[in-house]
């Protein structure tokens, strides 16, 4: 295809895209900005809506950006590592460990200050990630065997969260709302748990040609010299940590990890090099989209973002997922 | 060749980001709200410490609903409620038509549009909103309170420190007379049943929750004379048909949801029908608002009233 | 004379299976938010009289043993023939979206419909689960139909119509009644519940153990099956609608109640072999016992008050799955 040809045209068209559609969200929720306002508050100049701009508008963007470029680019690693288009932190059970550690805070412990729930959820997803390599490790790392044994893990956390849901059932609505993710009251605050995205993403996106001898098949790899357990597990950490920073910042929003590297994948074909910064791109705009729509659909009731991207998510999978069986 | 290009795009990302965090920090810093400091403040002391409030706040924003009735028994409009989107709850909680703001749900309110409002006191549900109390701050002085989960005499409580918030304490104190006179004649009204079990419950789908003596609504009634058939520390407990006829209330109050509800099934069953409040016909079903979501000195009294009139209408 | 042990072996297992799903309502029917003691539960049943006791066991804890049972067994068949069909020792109602499907389906006709009776949820429920294990079946069925592919393809769409099922539940504040509507529950149901499932559970069953001699040859394999002069889309599709209807109706009753499907073949496979002739009642048998026993257990979770018997399965199910994934093996023949 003319596209697969001219990455790094689409590489500009989507940051271009990105930028647009950034500015755009500044405007939109509750209260409109009308773009003017908008671009004069940002070069310095205040005028009546400074403070919703700085204080929720510019973060909420911001978070969005870096959870939905973190996601894209989680689920981009897993479905390199795991060789399935379908393996994705949702699916792999990550998100849900991520979510079943948090919520037990939430909940056993709901005197506890605000910091505990982020590091619940990295706790979450670390511990996720060591049960799989685990289990896995007996049966040697075969690329099956993980993603097999991460869908049960899922299962298993799932059992879990709706567990302390059964038991302490006054705070049903709160978990829930957590659970299905939102950007709702996220702000600067949350900034600091990204840090590592923001270091991890462009690092990932440098030393990507790692991730292609992958691809190559486990024998020709061997063969090349590359410690495939090695860089599997680490390759594999990275998408932990990403996963276990966005969960902590919005709960466990879905299908980012799991439709950004197709959509990139069918504009830029499946070479690392280009398939993780062009993800990294479309998840932005996919989680900015969400969570634009759900604030200004109804205002001022927010849709959390988690439903409108099950809700354009799950379609346009399935419309995803029947022209790869056309192709076949 | 290519590597260096890679190199650059990745620094080039790596460094925006950075730098747009920085600026954005930067930006918080000059983007808190300067208060005018020449106003006179009172310190109120709330479920999470103690908040400087100016001095007969003009523009109030509530963010649950006993917030809305404690103002209005104050004689005070709030510019901004958290209803739900449901305004007609609203009027129908404060008897009448009222003009204000709807600023979202309770369970996530609209922070864009309460600082749109420009408040000068906010007073929010400490279990709803305990995570969002610093954003809440920097908007305006907040307070907060017990609501959701507040027993009959938190609630007071409550509304005995909206009163020093808004610098009504004379008036809520005159209200709180009129309460008490109230309360008194309604519980004369009801004596004949004075000591009898009551059971108020939210009746679902697939669920049926008693209120105990520890909730809001158990609690009031009791002060009318009544003993709550369910005693205990929780406020609420999930009931099935059978705990139900073991406990026996003399008077039965459901709260019913729309749609369909676990009595409907239950009414064909014969320990149903060998319930005493079934049997004496002393069931009602009351409006959900007002007995369990309202909640306050106003909705109390409305409440009184209420059961009052269902117990004598039945006699006739 | 191995074969004669064999059978023997099996009648005697059919008659542990039999006493323990008598005994296992028996149990249930005492344990609850009062303990009532087996003698008077049996008093009650063959002597009834007026007293309240009885009626209690009458009226409310019978027909919930009942639903058990008839429940357990019909998603258990369910899934004996979905992991016969697919040739996937993975699959099962919930594994293939079909419990997720239906659950949404209900979820949205209450919303919509709010005054429907649960006779006429059915319908949406069946639609529900057609599509969801339609779906997944699709996503599953281009190429090898491998166990990751299928347990990928199935937790996918499981996460897509949970999730949406949890908006639509969450935008609405009453959020009591999510859970049982998420994670499967039989509290509370009575004779009613009973009467709208059985037309449905007892079709399918007979259907199903009417085709197991079908299905065991099905299993040997496509081109064996053909050669034998079976007409294999034909049972496929048939085996795919007893599914539907198992499985559907008693998400209609109950909401998705997962893992039965999923385990309850696997045991039955241990204990009498391949032959689907008997692998499929004798999952009727096992799922109504471990189902029966699951709702003994979810009484205790939250003593004295009741938990959905959902939780129980999925707690004893999810590791029973991470076991399966270890192992990793195909049906064995």
């Amino acid at each position: 295809m003319n596209a697969k040809k001219h990455p790094y045209g689409i590489l500009s068209v989507l940051l271009l895209i990105l930028v647009m559609m950034a500015f755009i969200s500044l405007g939109i929720g509750a209260v409109y900005t009308s773009p003017v306002e908008v671009f004069t508050n940002l070069i310095g100049k205040s005028l009546s809506n400074h403070f919703i701009l700085f204080n929720y508008r510019i973060p909420r963007m911001l978070l969005a950006v870096i959870v939905g470029a973190s996601l894209a680019v989680s689920g981009a690693i897993l479905q390199g590592i795991l060789k399935n288009p379908l393996a994705s932190p949702d699916v792999i059970g990550v998100t849900k460990g991520s979510g079943l550690f948090a919520v037990a805070v939430l909940i056993i412990f709901p005197g506890a200050s605000m910091m505990a729930l982020p590091f619940s959820a990295f706790l979450g997803a670390a511990v996720i990630a060591i049960a799989l390599m685990l289990f896995s490790y007996t049966q040697g790392t075969k690329t099956h065997s993980l993603a097999l044994i991460g869908v049960a893990l899922g299962a298993i956390c799932q059992a879990g969260i709706q567990y302390f849901m059964i038991k302490f059932p006054d705070n049903v609505n709160t978990t829930l709302l957590w659970l299905t993710g939102s950007l709702w009251g996220r702000g600067w605050n949350e900034m600091w748990f990204l840090i590592p995205c923001l270091v991890l993403i462009p690092l990932i996106i440098i030393f990507t040609s790692k991730l292609d001898i992958l691809n190559l098949g486990d024998e020709m790899a061997v063969g090349l010299g590359e410690r495939i357990k090695y860089v599997r597990y680490t390759l594999l950490s990275i998408s932990v940590i990403l996963t276990g920073a966005s969960v902590a910042v919005v709960g466990s929003i879905g299908f980012i990890g799991l439709i950004s590297p197709h959509i990139g994948r069918r504009l830029i074909g499946s070479r690392s090099k280009f398939l993780l910064p062009v993800s990294a791109l479309i998840g932005s705009l996919f989680l900015l989209l969400a969570d634009t729509v759900g604030r200004g659909v109804v205002p001022p009731i927010e849709i959390p973002a988690g439903i409108v991207t099950a809700i354009i998510g799950a379609p346009y999978f399935l419309y995803l997922l029947r022209r790869e069986q056309k192709n076949k | 060749m290519k590597t260096r290009r890679k190199l650059k795009i990745g620094s080039v990302m790596a460094i925006l980001s950075i730098l747009l965090v920085l600026a954005g920090c930067g930006a918080k810093q000059d983007s808190t709200n300067e208060k005018s400091s020449n106003k006179q403040k009172v310190a109120v002391k709330h479920e999470l410490g103690t908040t400087k409030v100016p001095e007969n706040p003009k523009r109030i924003v509530v963010l649950e609903l006993s917030f809305v009735d404690a103002l209005h028994g104050l004689g005070i409009k709030p510019v901004g409620i958290a209803d739900d989107n449901k305004k007609d709850m609203i009027e129908q909680l404060v008897n009448g038509k009222m003009k204000y703001t709807s600023v979202g749900t309770r369970q996530q309110p609209n922070l864009e549009v309460i600082s749109s409002l420009k408040p000068d006191l906010i007073i929010a549900d400490v279990q709803r909103h305990k995570a969002i109390y610093k954003d809440l701050q920097q908007i305006a002085p907040t307070i907060e309170l017990n609501s959701r989960e507040s027993t009959y005499e938190e609630n007071i409580d409550a509304f005995k420190t909206i009163a020093t918030a808004t610098g009504k304490d004379k008036k809520a104190e005159e209200r709180l007379n009129k309460h008490e006179e109230t309360i008194a004649k309604l519980k004369k009204e009801v004596k004949e049943e004075n000591g009898q079990t009551i059971l108020p419950a939210v009746v679902r789908d697939t669920s049926f929750q008693a209120h105990t003596s520890a909730s809001y609504d158990g609690g009031f009634l009791e002060k009318l004379g009544f003993k709550d058939a369910v005693q205990s520390k929780d406020a609420y407990a999930e009931m099935n048909l059978e705990q139900l006829s073991d406990i026996n209330p003399d008077i039965l109050i459901l709260a019913n949801n729309e749609g369909k509800l676990l009595t409907d099934e239950w009414k064909s069953n014969p320990l149903w029908k060998n319930l005493k409040a079934v049997k004496n016909h002393k069931v009602f079903v009351v409006d959900r608002n007002l007995w369990t979501r309202f909640r306050g000195v106003v909705s109390s009294e409305a409440i009184g009233k209420d059961t009052v009139k269902l117990l004598h209408d039945q006699q006739k | 004379m191995n074969i004669k042990k064999q059978r023997t072996s099996r009648y005697i297992i059919g008659f542990i299976g039999v006493f323990l799903l008598i005994a296992g309502i028996f149990i249930h029917v005492s344990v609850g938010s009062s303990s009532i003691s087996i003698t008077d539960v049996i008093r009650a049943l063959f002597h009834p009289d007026n007293s309240k006791q009885t009626t209690i066991i009458q009226t409310l804890r019978l027909p919930r043993a009942v639903l058990a049972a008839l429940i357990g067994a019909s998603l258990a068949v369910a899934g004996a023939l979905m992991q016969a069909i697919t040739r996937n020792s993975l699959a099962s109602p919930q594994v293939f979206g079909v419990n997720a499907g239906a659950s949404l389906a209900i979820v949205v006709a209450t919303i919509l419909f709010p005054e429907l009776h649960s006779k006429t949820t059915v319908y949406f429920s069946f639609l529900g689960s057609a599509l969801g294990g339609i779906t997944v079946y699709l996503f599953a069925a281009g190429g090898k139909v491998t166990h990751i592919k299928l347990a990928l393809a199935g937790m996918a769409v499981h996460l897509f119509l949970s999730s949406l099922t949890q908006g639509v539940i969450v935008l609405n504040e009453d959020a009591t009644d999510v859970l049982y509507w998420l994670v499967g529950s039989i509290n509370g149901k009575n004779w009613s519940h009973v009467l709208v499932l059985l037309p449905w559970s007892v079709f399918g069953l007979l259907a199903a153990f009417i085709m197991g001699r079908s299905i065991s040859i099905l299993v040997l394999g496509e081109n064996m099956a053909t050669g034998l002069g079976e007409k294999v889309q034909w049972i496929r599709l048939v085996a795919g609608v007893i599914v539907i209807i198992l499985a559907g109706s008693s998400v209609a009753v109950a909401g998705p109640i997962g893992f039965i499907g999923l385990m309850v073949p696997h045991i039955a496979r241990k204990l009498v072999g391949g032959d689907y002739q008997r692998i499929l009642p004798f999952s009727a048998l096992l799922g109504g016992i471990l189902l029966v026993y699951a709702d003994i257990l979810s009484r205790f979770i939250a003593y004295p008050f009741e938990s959905p018997v959902g939780i129980v399965t999925a707690l004893i199910g999810a590791p029973f799955f991470l076991y399966l994934a270890r192992k990793g093996r195909k049906i064995k023949q």
